[in-house]
């Protein structure tokens, strides 16, 4: 089991209600596997420093997370591929 | 003189303290408040003579920076001249 951080921008014409299943829809993987979501923190709307995709804001989100690495490297395909995910981001705190 | 090899053309002008050692011991990404500390009016990342920091403080500041710059919490470059 590693520790992982993930944090990932939603586009943001998702509904704020929506956005926690949204992110649960890509952490599901992870659970299954026998892993564990410690902390979701939504930062919500926040303006980006550039635009992306042709737009100006996005929706934050830190995860922290305890995981296999498969499961991870999984998740972070999903999150690439999905549509409503303007950025994604994992990384291992402790690496430093 | 103690040391006379070390004729002063200019004062080596004392270290600055590295403000850094007010108890950050991980720079942090997502502490933007922080890094803009340590980069210019135009998003270029200061030199370590400018901040005063370690090296490794400055290698850790970098990657810092170039992390929140991908994630859009830091410009790459700010609103060209």
């Amino acid at each position: 089991m590693r520790h992982y951080e993930l944090m990932v921008i939603l586009d943001a014409n998702i509904e704020e209600a929506q956005v926690t299943p949204t992110l649960d829809r890509f952490l599901k993987g992870v659970k299954d596997a026998g892993g564990s979501v410690d902390k979701i923190d939504v930062w919500g709307r926040r303006r980006l420093a550039y635009e992306i995709n042709k737009s100006n804001e996005g929706i934050y989100a830190v995860v922290d997370l305890q995981s296999e690495p498969g499961p991870v490297a999984e998740m972070d395909r999903q999150l690439r591929l999905s549509e409503s995910v303007l950025r994604a981001k994992v990384l291992r705190p402790e690496l430093r | 003189m103690a040391n006379p090899k070390s004729a002063p053309l200019r004062k080596p002008k004392k270290k600055p303290n590295p403000l850094e050692k007010e108890g950050i011991e991980y720079v942090d990404y997502k502490d933007t408040a922080l890094l803009r500390k340590f980069i210019s009016d135009r998003g270029k990342i200061r030199a370590r003579r400018v901040t005063g920091v370690t090296t490794q403080q400055q290698r850790q500041i970098a990657a810092a920076v170039k992390n929140a710059r991908e994630m859009a919490l830091l410009p790459y470059t700010s609103q060209t001249r």
